[in-house]
């Protein structure tokens, strides 16, 4: 997002920008507002109580007797805080899968001493470190690692590293995310919001590391690469600086739209009420209590506004980047 | 052709059954929840004064496993990993094992019993298939034709493309749930309007009204969820056809056509649709799933008991079975789609054919 300066925004992006700014200044701040009533604390004198500055409920409550008010302000710190971490997370972990599998292909050869440690840590993680056997491979593997490390090292056996990510990103995708993140949020319980960010970066990640693979297959190819290797540098190090950072650049585009439709899953999963647990505020639980006062417009319009103006921001900014570029 | 789409689909179905391999020995790793709620409430029992002593409510646990198939072990190796001795040990149970007895049933057809209710998954998927098939599908084909019928009159008459563009990546920005709710508060509410019945679907017939009055009272249930399946999956497809139909249209063909003195909407049938078609259609593969996936949020709005809401249920009910029944469904839903959408695009275009 470097090159988009405040001038090159159309006058809606602008709106769209300054909405979002607000969205993650409420975020951080609510927890130090003074708002009269806390969220997810049911006030039972005053159930489905139309706005009013009488008894201090500005925007009405809903008909658990919660404050809709402190409601959206803590439901917009739960969407910041869940999007925005989950969305950055899935690209940079969609960067590294999708940039090494299309760097390096199925015949990338680490060179022994990763081999090594790679296998060493397998076992270690599938067997449990036992007492003394763990120690001494552990000892043997880096001192071998070291003293190869001093050597030129020696390429070991290729690793199918595109099969790999390639056959777990076809494996994530053919099911619905909605239903893939159901199952599983099952499958954990009940889920905290540290669980659901990864949770969403686990089964997010394969749409960015497509767009990064197929950029890195361009940019392998490119001269300044092959400047980079024959000026003697190691491959890692061509990768990381040099074709990494060309390959990322599909993603800037699709990074508010990933987070836009992080943010309608949470909501709909909160709606439906699996994953977050209940004392979390969040738009789309909010939105859920309506069912129970049909009447009641300001239970739904308040939070239904705010999601609708957030995804559309979202959606315009991705808007003037795919056509700024 | 036929060979790279053999391959596709045997991709696609490695994946399916890996994925759900995976949610299987997730959900089976922690099988002391399902054991706890499918047993009674331990203060509940003490009241009846079996939980007083641990060992019965112990051999209750144990009866429990067996008759859920919990007490085999996970899978074909597994580590123990308190031995007396200290040391770390692998196991081989060969093929008496959880997952080998899932997948040989799931190969044949059987994907066990539900946890909570005792019933076949097969039974259950097949009766809320029942429901959920009529409605998902009235909604693809009325989003299909619609989305073509709209593009084509965008593409027709360019004075009003902007607003309508507006308005369409508008809706796309919603959640399904927040346009069903809207639906729902708005044609189906007694304090607005009272068009649509809510409740009440799965009450039984009424023997004494006539046929006619039992398929309207099944169609009034069903517009809304109809209306709120449409209207998520209409602006993607109709956006994508128009930008399609837009850059075909200004193809040397098209202008040799107009040259000829052919009415624009003769242009767009006869010589730019069946183009801008093909990038569209691998649209269709992603829209059997994702209809899936708003079936999970229309039945939980509206109280049809579909698939979605067995899903919903089952998630909050820790009802692993059916859990994986379901994703497994889905998974194969995909590939259904995968095969519809390979099968339109050899019709759509007939270069595709003839290297056949």
């Amino acid at each position: 997002m470097a090159n988009v300066t405040i001038s090159s925004l159309s006058g809606p992006q602008k709106l769209a920008l300054g909405w979002l700014s607000a969205l993650v200044v409420a975020a951080i701040v609510a927890p130090y507002l003074p708002l009269p009533y806390p969220p997810a604390v049911p006030d039972l004198t005053q159930i489905t109580q139309p706005p009013s500055g009488a008894a201090k409920h500005w925007l009405g409550t809903d008909p658990q007797g919660r404050d809709v008010l402190s409601n959206l302000l803590f439901g917009a710190r739960t969407a910041v805080l869940l999007t925005l971490p989950a969305a950055v997370l899935a690209a940079g972990l969609g960067a590294l899968a999708g940039g090494a599998a299309g760097f390096w292909g199925n015949s990338g050869r680490p060179a022994l001493r990763y081999w090594l440690l790679g296998l060493t840590a397998g076992g270690w993680l599938l067997a449990g470190p036992p007492p003394t056997a763990g120690w001494v491979a552990a000892l043997a593997t880096l001192g071998g690692a070291l003293v190869l490390a001093t050597r030129r090292a020696r390429p070991g056996w290729p690793f199918p590293l595109d099969s790999l990510v390639q056959g777990t990103a076809t494996a994530l995708d053919t099911v619905p995310r909605l239903v893939l993140v159901v199952a599983l949020a099952a499958v954990a319980g009940e889920v905290s919001l540290l669980g659901l960010v990864t949770l969403f970066t686990l089964t997010s990640w394969p749409h960015p590391a497509r767009l990064v693979q197929a950029q890195m297959l361009r940019v392998r190819a490119l001269p300044f690469v092959e400047a980079a290797r024959a000026a003697g540098m190691t491959e890692g190090r061509v990768w990381l600086y040099h074709a990494l950072p060309h390959a990322v650049q599909p993603l800037r585009t699709v990074l508010p739209l990933s987070m836009a439709g992080l943010l309608s899953l949470e909501s709909t999963l909160s709606f439906l009420g699996i994953g977050l647990p209940p004392d979390v505020a969040s738009w789309g639980r909010s939105l859920a209590a309506v069912r129970y006062a049909p009447a009641a417009w300001w239970v739904f319009v308040f939070p239904a506004a705010c999601l609708a103006i957030t995804l559309m921001s979202l959606s315009s900014l991705t808007k003037q980047q795919a056509n700024s570029r | 052709m036929a060979g790279s789409l053999v391959w596709r689909l045997i991709r696609t179905a490695l994946g399916v059954w890996g994925l759900v391999s995976a949610v299987f020995l997730l959900s089976r790793h922690d099988a002391n929840t399902a054991v706890r709620l499918v047993l009674p409430d331990p203060a509940s029992l003490s009241q009846s004064g079996i939980g007083a002593d641990s060992t019965a409510r112990r051999t209750a646990q144990a009866a429990t496993r067996r008759r859920l198939g919990l007490d085999l072990p996970l899978f074909y190796v597994t580590w123990s990993g308190a031995s007396p001795a200290g040391a770390a040990r692998w196991q081989w149970h060969g093929p008496r094992n959880q997952y080998h007895q899932w997948a040989k049933g799931a190969l044949c057809g059987e994907l066990g019993t539900s946890f909570r209710t005792g019933q076949e998954v097969t039974a259950q998927l097949r009766e809320a298939l029942a429901i959920t098939l009529p409605f998902t599908g009235t909604a693809a084909l009325l989003a299909v034709g619609l989305a073509l019928l709209l593009a084509q009159q965008l593409a027709a008459r360019p004075w009003w493309q902007r607003p309508a563009q507006a308005a369409l990546v508008a809706l796309h920005a919603m959640p399904l749930f927040v346009i069903a709710l809207l639906l729902l508060l708005l044609f189906a509410n007694p304090e607005v309007l009272t068009w649509f019945p809510t409740y009440g679907f799965d009450q039984p017939l009424d023997p004494e009204s006539s046929a006619w009055h039992n398929v309207f009272d099944y169609g009034a249930h069903l517009v809304l969820p109809v209306a709120a399946l449409t209207l998520t999956v209409l602006p993607e497809l109709t956006l994508q056809l128009h930008a399609a139909l837009h850059q075909e249209l200004r193809a040397d063909y098209a202008m040799t056509a107009r040259a000829k003195g052919l009415s624009e909407k003769r242009v767009i049938r006869r010589h730019a649709l069946r183009n801008a078609l093909l990038p569209t259609l691998t649209q269709v593969a992603e829209l059997l799933p994702t209809l899936v996936a708003g079936a999970v949020v229309v039945e939980v709005v509206f109280a049809l008991p579909g698939m979605g809401r067995l899903l919903a249920e089952a998630s909050a009910a820790r009802d692993y079975p059916v859990l994986v029944g379901g994703v497994l469904l889905t998974g194969a839903a995909r590939l259904l789609a995968l095969l519809l959408a390979d099968l339109l695009y050899l019709w759509a275009d007939p270069r595709i054919r003839w290297q056949t």
